[in-house]
């Protein structure tokens, strides 16, 4: 079993400065498993995913933190070293070059950076990577419509729920229904209705 | 081929089918001459040398030992030095020229141990890997300067041992390249975790033969447990003493004259059989109905199953039975198609190309099985030779006219398979004009040939039951031997050398090498010997690799004294010299190498064995 009490530190470390780092986590879908984590980061000013947060599903494997996170991006993002079919990240300190020193906050921070920076050179999802060295203008496009689609959803989920809930529906429903369209309104609407 | 003239036997044998019989001069030339290969031969030594379970220390430690008085560097700091550099001592060496002492050392992760700075701090420190305030005595801190608590390092350190990262564990600190410490590795883990301690030790063991590039297990199956260490080329082939003769380089049986390369491709072709399947593919069609494949034995268009199907050659349709001359009932489609019968001839061609050497290869590969039996009735037949009254005592030019044959079957058998490759278009398709590939092609089958009616002649003057024969009759096959083993052997070599020189070297785009041709047979690798005196040193290395912290100091612990020495300074001397020993770079016109052991036994006078 991975060690607890350092998750713990780490949650409670990671969350006291979460508005300065654009970086947090909690525990996935509001459960108690501590080996299942949720992390959030902001994208970051200055690049196609400005004003964007996304959701990173973290998995603990037993030997955390002597063996690296099973780390997944939850939203869709277009981004060379992200696969845009299911999220699966190239990162190599999520790999060989993970230490037991590293934190997930330190992982996340570096999530971040690669949000900022792409390494295109070492892709994850080829066409990406492909339209970032052919058609740049065509990437941050893409890359900003996606955030706009895919990423913005969840910043305002309260004013979603809140929205839902003055439609009728009661508030708990609303938020598991959220919860499983990742967000979507639309989605979330007609999949209350037809219940 | 200006070499055939040396040889007085071969000239005859292109104009009659009997070489000279009548001439003893020339028998007794071709004689001496062989005499002189020998002593020639016998003046290199094994280049070989097998590693067992136990002996696999010990020849760690000589690398070691060398690392270790260059740098002055503790044993497991050399070792991961070694490891980084795949065992290569001489490489190490020349590197230190190139970079550095510095940077050779921080790029295979060891630490400059000199900087080291003690820290004593007295108070609680936080380990930043579990993030508790640990006691400083339950700390340790890596030669790189980063210190976290002894349980991180443990959990750490077993991770990684069983992840089968043993060799390279480095220290948990982000983008810290250093490799740690085996001992306090060793000292952590077995703490908590003997066996695992054990396995990490044997992973370290068995470094020296998975991280080197002259070292390599022997293929034996099940294992016998060695592995064979070679000075030199790699390309050779080897005898381990469990008996299993194999290429170093590719680690499949004995294959030359081919390339590995041919040899690979030449397995694979002869396991799938995949021209008969081409065969089958071109040549047959499938029935509509029941889908075996069905050839056409003549006749119209109209193909009748045996299944009873009645289906059309030209588009595989199935059709009724019914046709006129012009049409088949309820069917009608294209005129004939001439890339089919192209397609079908090549196919053909092919086909029956390979069979010639698949046929040729098989055939000597069976007759040497058969003639492995061959050797048991000869014994037999000496034992009774041996009681009878003759003049005639000694029989040993049977037993070597025996293993001369063996040895120049295996020779013959796999020159097919070259030969398929060499003048085919699979490989060097580009690299020869047609005519320049029927030259050569003559010029190798010429010899070729000559083998095969000479091997041929020798089996069958072994395969006479000499034991009923009066003295002249016996002495009388006896010339014949001795002289078909000298012509055999001389042929052998020079089928190599037209190889070598002739057809391989000249190739542009490609690089195919062979093991050089071994007179007597394959070298037999020898037991690895240690130049100091066993036991004790053993004993002493043992210990000293588990008592953990013990520094081995060049000026106390020198094990076997004087003797060592002498040998240490050998091998640090001698390793410019070690190419003279006949292999150096990847493509050369090799003339005259044939270095080897005896084919069956390996006496080799105690001066030699020391250079090893």
């Amino acid at each position: 079993m991975f060690d607890v009490s350092r998750v713990q530190k780490e949650l409670t470390e990671c969350n006291r400065d979460k508005a300065i780092s654009g970086v947090s986590i909690a525990l996935y879908e509001g459960g108690s498993d501590l080996s299942h984590l949720r992390g959030t980061i902001t994208g970051p000013v200055s690049t196609p995913y400005e004003g964007g947060t996304f959701l990173i599903d973290i998995q603990l494997p037993s030997g955390y933190p002597f063996e690296p996170p099973k780390m997944q991006f939850i939203t869709k993002v277009w981004h060379p070293n992200i696969s845009s079919q299911n999220g699966a990240i190239c990162l190599d300190i999520l790999k060989d070059q993970w230490s037991p020193a590293l934190t997930l906050k330190t992982a996340l921070v570096s999530l971040q950076a690669l949000l900022s920076a792409p390494e295109p050179d070492d892709p994850q999802d080829a066409v990406v990577a492909k339209q970032y060295l052919q058609e740049y203008p065509t990437f941050v496009a893409t890359a900003r419509y996606w955030t706009e689609a895919f990423a913005r959803t969840s910043v305002a989920i309260e004013e979603k729920v809140r929205r839902l809930v003055e439609m009728g529906f009661p508030e708990d429903l609303v938020k598991s229904t959220l919860d499983s369209v990742n967000g979507d309104e639309n989605l979330a609407l007609e999949k209350l209705c037809s219940s | 081929m200006a070499e055939y003239e040396d040889c007085p036997s071969s000239s005859d044998v292109e104009e009659g089918d009997c070489y000279l019989s009548d001439q003893e001069d020339a028998i007794e030339e071709s004689v001496l001459q062989g005499l002189e290969d020998r002593r020639e031969e016998e003046s290199h030594w094994s280049l070989s040398s097998v590693i067992t379970k136990e002996s696999l220390l010990a020849a760690q430690k000589e690398d070691l030992r060398k690392v270790m008085e260059l740098f002055a560097l503790k044993e497991q700091h050399a070792r991961t030095l070694l490891i980084h550099y795949r065992w290569d001592v001489e490489r190490i060496f020349e590197l230190l020229d190139q970079k550095g002492r510095e940077r050779l050392f921080s790029e295979a992760g060891v630490s400059n141990v000199e900087n080291k700075i003690l820290s004593t701090s007295p108070t609680p420190v936080m380990c930043t890997v579990c993030f508790e305030n640990v006691i400083e005595n339950a700390v340790t801190e890596m030669d790189c300067g980063h210190s976290f608590c002894n349980e991180c390092w443990t959990e750490h350190f077993i991770v990684k041992i069983n992840d089968g990262q043993s060799r390279r564990i480095r220290c948990m600190a982000p983008k810290c390249n250093a490799v740690c410490d085996e001992e306090v590795i060793r000292n952590l883990v077995s703490a908590k975790y003997p066996d695992v301690a054990d396995r990490f030790d044997r992973f370290l063991l068995e470094s020296y033969i998975e991280d080197n590039n002259k070292v390599k297990w022997c293929p034996s199956v099940p294992h016998c447990g060695n592995a064979i260490r070679i000075e030199g080329d790699i390309y050779c082939e080897v005898e381990c003493t469990c008996g299993i003769q194999f290429c170093f380089n590719c680690s499949s049986e004995a294959h030359s004259p081919c390339s590995c390369l041919m040899w690979e491709l030449w397995t694979k072709k002869c396991q799938d059989e995949s021209e008969t399947v081409n065969w089958i593919t071109v040549n047959t069609k499938p029935c509509p109905k029941c889908h075996k494949p069905v050839e056409k034995n003549g006749g119209c268009n109209l193909v009748a199953c045996i299944c009873g199907q009645a289906f059309c050659w030209l588009c595989g349709g199935a059709t009724g039975r019914d046709h006129t001359w012009s049409s088949i009932s309820g069917h009608s489609c294209g005129r004939f198609k001439e890339d089919q019968a192209k397609r079908t001839e090549r196919a053909r061609r092919d086909l029956y190309r390979y069979m010639h050497y698949h046929n040729r290869y098989k055939a000597h590969t069976d007759s040497l099985k058969q003639e492995s039996n061959l050797k048991e009735t000869i014994q037999g037949k000496i034992s009774i030779s041996e009681n009878k009254e003759s003049k005639i005592k000694d029989y040993t030019w049977v037993i070597n006219g025996l293993s001369r044959l063996f040895r120049s079957r295996r020779v013959l058998s796999y020159s097919y398979p070259f030969a398929y490759y060499m003048f085919g278009d699979e490989l060097f398709k580009d690299e020869m004009t047609p005519q320049e590939r029927e030259l050569k092609q003559n010029l190798f089958e010429d010899q070729q040939q000559q083998l095969e009616s000479n091997v041929e002649k020798l089996s069958m003057f072994l395969e006479t039951d000499f034991q009923f024969f009066s003295d002249d009759e016996v002495m009388d096959i006896m010339r014949h031997v001795i002289n078909l083993s000298n012509v055999v052997d001389r042929l052998c070599k020079q089928m190599y050398q037209c190889i070598e020189n002739d057809l391989l070297y000249p190739l542009q785009r490609a690089t195919h090498n062979i093991a050089p041709y071994k007179s007597k047979g394959l070298e037999k690798a020898s037991e690895l010997s240690v130049c100091w005196d066993s036991d004790q040193s053993l004993t002493s290395m043992k210990t000293s690799l588990d008592d953990h912290y013990v520094q081995w100091d060049p000026t106390q612990n020198r094990i076997g004294s004087t003797s060592h020495k002498r040998h240490c300074e050998h091998q640090l001397h001698g390793s410019s010299s070690s190419d003279d020993s006949g292999c150096s770079s990847r493509k050369r016109a090799r003339t005259s190498s044939h270095s080897g052991a005896s084919f069956f036994d390996l006496n080799m006078p105690a001066e030699v064995i020391d250079k090893i």
